[in-house]
């Protein structure tokens, strides 16, 4: 009975809306499907989104695994409350933190910053949203890597930098990958932070997720669904092959 | 590389300060910048009081749902598991992959008059899409695998021996949730129900689209703030934007304050 009302619940709101999707995705037929998701608006848009959450999710990669490390291994006035402020995006709506940076950096910006409109703008509020996942992904591993290893390197002189690069960064690699992957796909499909700082000007500043919306309020609920089938498609594929190779990474290691 | 040296530490605080912490101290400086009497007056605006109704009226609705589906969920995928809860363990995750706005679509798809079950629902009397029902469909769909997420994990690493324990000396199924399940994953739930309550109050995108985003009716405060935003209406947009960052710093303190106890908790039971 419970099993039942849980079945029945998962599929109204997932497997039904979903399939409604690929219905009206593909019920003008594959080449209305494609013609669709392959105008040059959209190709434009879905360049332009990937682009900019690839460079986003390695940037808050690196820089992830450089928090990471700060909040493990140093010691030091208000950790705690920089261990706290790294959810952040998770507690703060997306709109806020997207009328806030058109604000900060738009043309009104207290800093005389203007990125709206452009690449750097987008990347920006992405980087705010998925900042967390690689940090929270890279913490708990590097917590529990023993100090054995990296301290018998170093007492036969490796340098610090090599010490990283064939000590920790294997440990904490399928870690980092997970992480990195939930980010981008995340960013793939952002909106609300987005959408104020990037204008959505068609073929220059427009995010996939801004054109399905444009698409939608258009009425052209056939088109949006094919753009929206490409973009659900990118992010399934990026969570699946990070989980893969994370996990062959792992395996690897024994 | 025992301790990272002062140059990472100053650059890290540098990036997390610059990313995280002036978008926040703005917002306040935003809000306090035209003086208490100013905020006083645009805090009982009329459209942006509505909104606030309209948020808490789908808290109350949608989170008790989802916080049941996911304790509810996660006890199946761990304790019975089956082909099916296998199946349930994947979808359940879905939500993560999808895009807000993609959400709206696919639920206006299914459920909106011209949709899947349109016609069967405006027989019925229906109204799901631009009316209440459909925000608080929406706001589940997209903080639905928020609780299980944090539930699995801990299940399964606390195993069933005192459940079983229990089920021996007799005691029966509902009072074995209630004193032993319910109480070892009580801080991971708390955890969850947090991070759902945020997820839906923040919720954008997805409300956007099925709630049709008409002012004093169908409009959640997050709407309120994009709409006064883009009336120019700044001031009252980063009012509304204080009240959701005062409510996020909030949900920052119990999520640090339950992660600490989860640590803890882990660590008691390796010991």
């Amino acid at each position: 009975m419970a099993k039942g009302v849980a079945l029945g619940y998962i599929s109204l709101l997932v497997l039904i809306p979903l399939a409604a999707l690929l219905t009206n995705a593909f019920n003008h037929g594959l080449g209305a499907f494609w013609s669709a998701a392959t105008g040059t608006e959209s190709l434009d848009a879905l360049r332009l989104t990937v682009t900019c959450s690839l460079l986003a999710a390695i940037f808050n990669a690196v820089a992830g695994t450089a928090t990471a490390f700060v909040l493990v291994r140093d010691n030091f006035w208000g950790k705690a409350m920089l261990n706290t402020i790294i959810d952040l995006p998770f507690a703060l709506p997306t709109v806020v933190a997207g009328v806030t940076f058109y604000t900060l950096y738009g043309p009104l910006s207290p800093f005389h910053v203007n990125i709206t409109g452009s690449w750097v703008g987008i990347t920006v509020a992405i980087m705010f949203v998925t900042l967390p996942f690689s940090v929270r992904s890279v913490q708990p591993v590097l917590e529990s890597l023993s100090l054995d290893a990296e301290a018998a390197a170093s007492t036969l002189g490796a340098s610090p930098f090599h010490v990283f690069r064939t000590i920790t960064l294997p440990a904490i690699l399928p870690a980092l990958l997970t992480g990195t992957g939930l980010a981008f796909a995340r960013a793939l499909g952002e909106y609300g932070s987005v959408v104020f700082i990037s204008n959505n000007l068609p073929y220059r500043s427009e995010v996939a997720s801004s054109y399905v919306y444009s698409l939608v309020s258009s009425g052209q609920v056939s088109s949006a669904a094919s753009v929206a089938f490409v973009l659900l498609s990118c992010a399934l594929v990026v969570l699946i092959a990070s989980n893969v190779i994370a996990r062959r990474l792992a395996r690897r290691r024994g | 590389m025992k301790r990272p040296s002062l140059a990472l530490r100053c650059l890290v605080l540098l990036y997390v300060a610059a990313l995280l912490g002036v978008p926040l101290v703005f917002v306040f400086q935003q809000a306090f910048s035209h003086g208490w009497a100013a905020l006083w007056a645009a805090l009982h605006d009329h459209a942006m009081d509505e909104a606030i109704l309209l948020t808490a009226k789908v808290v109350v609705l949608a989170v008790p749902l989802n916080v049941f589906f996911g304790i509810g969920a996660s006890l199946w995928i761990v304790r019975h598991p089956s082909r099916i809860s296998h199946v349930l363990d994947v979808l359940i995750d879905i939500p993560l992959a999808i895009s807000p706005i993609v959400v709206g679509l696919i639920l206006e798809l299914a459920y909106a008059q011209n949709g899947w079950f349109g016609s069967t629902f405006s027989k019925l009397g229906w109204k799901v899409m631009f009316s209440l029902p459909g925000i608080v469909v929406a706001s589940i769909f997209v903080s639905l695998p928020l609780v299980s997420r944090q539930v699995i994990p801990l299940l399964r690493e606390i195993g069933d021996h005192q459940e079983q324990t229990a089920a021996t000396l007799g005691a029966k199924p509902t009072r074995i949730f209630f004193t032993i399940t319910l109480r070892s994953i009580a801080w991971a739930c708390a955890y969850g129900v947090t991070l759902t309550l945020a997820r839906v109050i923040g919720e954008y995108g997805a409300v956007l689209i099925v709630s049709g985003n008409i002012a004093m009716l169908t409009q959640t405060l997050t709407l309120n703030i994009g709409a006064n935003f883009e009336n120019f209406n700044g001031y009252q947009g980063f009012v509304g934007a204080l009240l959701l960052a005062l409510v996020s710093v909030l949900v920052l303190v119990v999520i640090g304050v339950a992660r600490h106890r989860l640590e803890r908790k882990r660590h008691d039971s390796f010991a």
